[in-house]
């Protein structure tokens, strides 16, 4: 079965709601389905993208720009990857799966998050990881202000060093063996993070202005 | 039957149906790997006084493990599931979590799970932390990271638990005790190259055979007197004159075929050294055929025939 692909069509220019979008949301339904569900009063899925393929588990958005929100909002199980950038909320409420994005995200990416796995190869927006109940959320770009605002558990994992917060605290350089299987589960991905090797990490625990069991690793 | 020389008895060990699981024991590396394995598998020689019966299987290079470090796999057995979820808790606790560097996996598939870490990351005292994360095959495998003074004990939550058989045994005969003791080295060391089997005794090999039933009426097994070659004279015994000394080699697998296949190449091995080297007789331990569901019949094994008729 060949991937289920959306590509975003270069005259949208208003802002998309991917909420329906996810394999959990598609299960069951044909293509001609597909292209009739509606993401707004206004716009079916066909006005907004050339929709091909069939595998409701893997689904890929192309040519991706900031226009699409809430990409993976709820996903339960199996991937969606993102060629280009992203809107805002793109994985919240995540609940299993893998979710990776290509490009940059805008704010809240991971929003009370609760399992799976949230990759993204740009940058992300401010408000990343906010509320974050469980999971794993990589990040090789840039990361925005606030970061892990609220973030109860879980993982974030940064390729760059963020600004430093008052209500994160750092527990210093550490050589985590549970990363090994981690970095190995990216290897059956078509991304970046599969190339990741390094074992040492800077471990920062938060938000502690909450429970703060969260970790932010950072590799840089 | 005669194998170099060997008398081969017309003879069958009787075994009986366990409990088994396998756990991969992986360590900074295989020097601490072994620490916390031989820690784990210590005492653990016969489930009448030990609760389990354990052992290394085989060593793991670090492309085979879970976490990319050297390691070991070991096997347990018990005669009930619940002994073996009770042993298995109280052994990672002590073995496993103590050991600097050492983590712990699940090493065996099966619908059944039994805990390896779930509880244990209590230790953690409300800082561990679980992570979920796929294996090769996209199902998600959760495992714990408990924070420790070496820095992280990492396990997997649960493991496999399966269906095994446990007491597959062979006796060696023989002219002199060190005869005896090379022949159940040589034994040992080809049965180690076979995969699903421990040889739970010391250094595998066991010299304190039991019977059922003792005269004391407190003990309900005693020693092997028919197989004992200093009171050859006074009781009903098993050994020609020329038999100084009798060892036992005691197998637990996970299935049939893998403990007559051990049984086979360690029989070989032992064997191989002939009756020039003293070796004279095999045998093996049976209690009558009455209480064990598994036969390993010695001619049929050394005819080739591993799958074996298995009474119910």
């Amino acid at each position: 079965m060949s991937e289920l692909i959306f590509t975003l069509r270069p005259a949208v220019t208003h802002l998309v709601d991917c909420r329906a979008l996810t394999p959990n949301m598609l299960s069951g339904k044909a293509l001609a389905e597909i292209k009739a569900l509606r993401l707004s009063a206004q716009h079916t899925v066909a006005d907004v993208f050339d929709v091909t393929g069939e595998d409701v588990t893997h689904i890929v958005f192309k040519q991706a720009r900031a226009v699409i929100h809430y990409v993976g909002y709820q996903m339960k199980a199996g991937q969606i990857i993102i060629e280009g950038d992203a809107g805002d909320f793109i994985g919240a409420a995540m609940q299993g799966g893998v979710l990776v994005c290509k490009g940059d995200v805008g704010e809240r990416a991971g929003d009370s998050m609760r399992r799976g796995m949230l990759l993204i190869e740009g940058d992300a927006g401010e408000y990343c990881a906010s509320s974050m109940k469980a999971g794993t959320l990589g990040v090789l770009g840039k990361t925005g202000t606030r970061l892990g605002y609220g973030m109860k558990r879980g993982t974030l994992l940064l390729a760059q060093a963020p600004a430093a917060q008052a209500t994160w605290l750092d527990c210093g350089w550490h050589t985590l063996p549970f990363l090994d299987i981690l970095y190995k589960s990216f290897k059956t991905l078509d991304s970046r993070f599969a190339t990741i090797t390094q074992m040492r990490v800077q471990r920062w625990m938060g938000d502690v202005s909450g429970l703060g069991k969260a970790e932010i690793l950072v590799l840089a | 039957m005669n194998i170099n020389g060997v008398h081969i008895d017309d003879s069958f060990a009787e075994a009986f149906n366990m409990r088994g699981t396998r756990v991969i024991i992986t360590a900074q590396n295989l020097k601490w790997a072994y620490n916390a394995a031989n820690a784990m598998t210590g005492f653990a020689t016969s489930v009448i006084g030990c609760g389990v019966e354990a052992g290394i299987e085989r060593e793991m290079s670090a492309d085979e493990t879970p976490d990319g470090r050297p390691g070991v796999s070991v096997l347990m057995f018990a005669m009930g599931s619940k002994v073996l979820m009770q042993q298995l808790e109280t052994r990672m606790g002590q073995c496993i979590l103590t050991c600097p560097t050492a983590a712990a996996f699940s090493g065996i598939a099966s619908e059944d799970q039994i805990s390896l870490g779930k509880h244990l990351r209590y230790f953690g005292d409300g800082n561990q932390v679980s992570k979920l994360i796929p294996d090769a095959n996209g199902v998600n495998q959760r495992y714990w990271r408990i924070p420790v003074m070496d820095g992280e004990f990492l396990t997997q939550e649960t493991t496999g638990m399966v269906r095994a058989i446990g007491g597959g045994n062979f006796l060696v005969l023989g002219t002199s005790q060190p005869q005896v003791l090379a022949a159940c080295e040589a034994a040992i060391e080809a049965m180690q190259k076979i995969p699903n089997v421990i040889m739970p005794f010391p250094g595998g090999v066991v010299r304190s055979g039991s019977k059922v039933g003792s005269k004391y009426p407190k003990m309900f097994a005693s020693t092997n007197d028919a197989f004992c070659p200093t009171l050859k004279g006074v009781v009903k015994t098993e050994l020609d004159m020329d038999i100084e000394s009798v060892m036992e080699i005691v197998i637990d697998g996970l299935t049939f075929e893998d403990i007559a296949l051990s049984m086979k190449v360690g029989i070989e091995a032992a064997c191989s050294l002939g009756a020039s080297a003293g070796i004279k007789r095999i045998s093996a331990g049976n209690y009558g055929g009455k209480l064990g569901q598994h036969h390993f019949k010695l001619h049929q094994i050394l005819q080739g025939n591993l799958t074996g008729a298995t009474t119910a």
